[in-house]
């Protein structure tokens, strides 16, 4: 088992993708923590574990009312993320849940961990922020 | 007269995710589909109709992400398809709308509910 990075602040994001508006916030708040300078790792937990699923692809599928407008997917964005800051963000998803939604097929830079190893990673952060319910 | 009534009452769901596959994307084929469609916003969504309601481009990683979702946009692509907008009074300013887009109309509170039977079909988005 890889040991956990230190990190400045865990974000574990609960809430569901589509439901609201809570995915869109964590992420906005991920992107200011790391432009600051700051070290993240997020750890996603029931439906967020869809945003990195492969079968996703780069793309969402064409808007009809706007034909040549790329749409990325939370995959790609989440990819961009992590190749802009390889060394301060990490990405984890929880086993349990992902195979509990059927989220079996992650981006490679994602790391799954079983949810009886999430005491490591708010261990590993000066500070964990849970975000969204389960 | 329009065969459907939708009503929305959940708004700002998945500017990421969604981006323009949201439920007023949705309306579009509901309206073309079914014989036309009045749509009530109510609660939150009446938000949606505010003029002023700006949609900035965010910055993630490398990328700036300026295809976030836009409902003013799509409200307007809505009433360019013969959607007629509605707003119910008393939720303006509630939640603190000022003007609204040009064409949006304002019903009082339970207009629309007497006029349930009126039409083919009655959804919530």
């Amino acid at each position: 088992m890889r040991a956990v990075p230190r990190t400045d602040v865990l974000v574990t994001l609960m809430g569901a993708p589509h439901a609201d508006d809570t995915v869109t916030t964590a992420l906005r708040l991920v992107q200011a923590m790391l432009e600051r300078g700051g070290s993240v790792q997020v750890w996603t937990c029931g439906y967020a574990t869809l945003l990195t699923q492969r079968g996703l692809g780069e793309h969402k599928p064409r808007n009809l009312a706007e034909w040549e407008v790329d749409y990325p997917t939370t995959a790609t964005l989440v990819a961009d993320l992590l190749a802009a800051h390889p060394d301060t963000l990490f990405w984890y998803g929880c086993r349990f849940c992902s195979d509990d939604r059927g989220a079996v097929d992650h981006l490679p830079q994602v790391t799954l961990r079983a949810p009886a190893r999430y005491a490591d990673n708010v261990a590993a952060a000066a500070k964990t922020v849970l975000v969204g319910v389960l | 007269m329009s065969e459907t009534l939708a009503i929305m009452e959940r708004a700002y769901r998945g500017a990421v995710e969604k981006q323009f596959f949201d439920a007023l994307y949705l309306a579009v084929e509901l309206h073309r589909q079914l014989g036309g469609m009045d749509l009530l916003l109510r609660g939150p969504a009446v938000g949606y109709a505010a003029a002023d309601a700006r949609v900035e481009p965010i910055k993630l990683g490398g990328r700036v992400l300026d295809t976030l979702t836009d409902p003013g946009r799509d409200l307007r692509r809505l009433q360019d398809e013969g959607v007629a907008v509605w707003v119910e009074r008393p939720d303006i300013a509630a939640f603190g709308v000022g003007a609204l887009l040009p064409g949006v109309g304002v019903a009082e509170p339970g207009e629309f509910a007497r006029r349930w039977g009126d039409y083919a079909r009655v959804c919530f988005l």
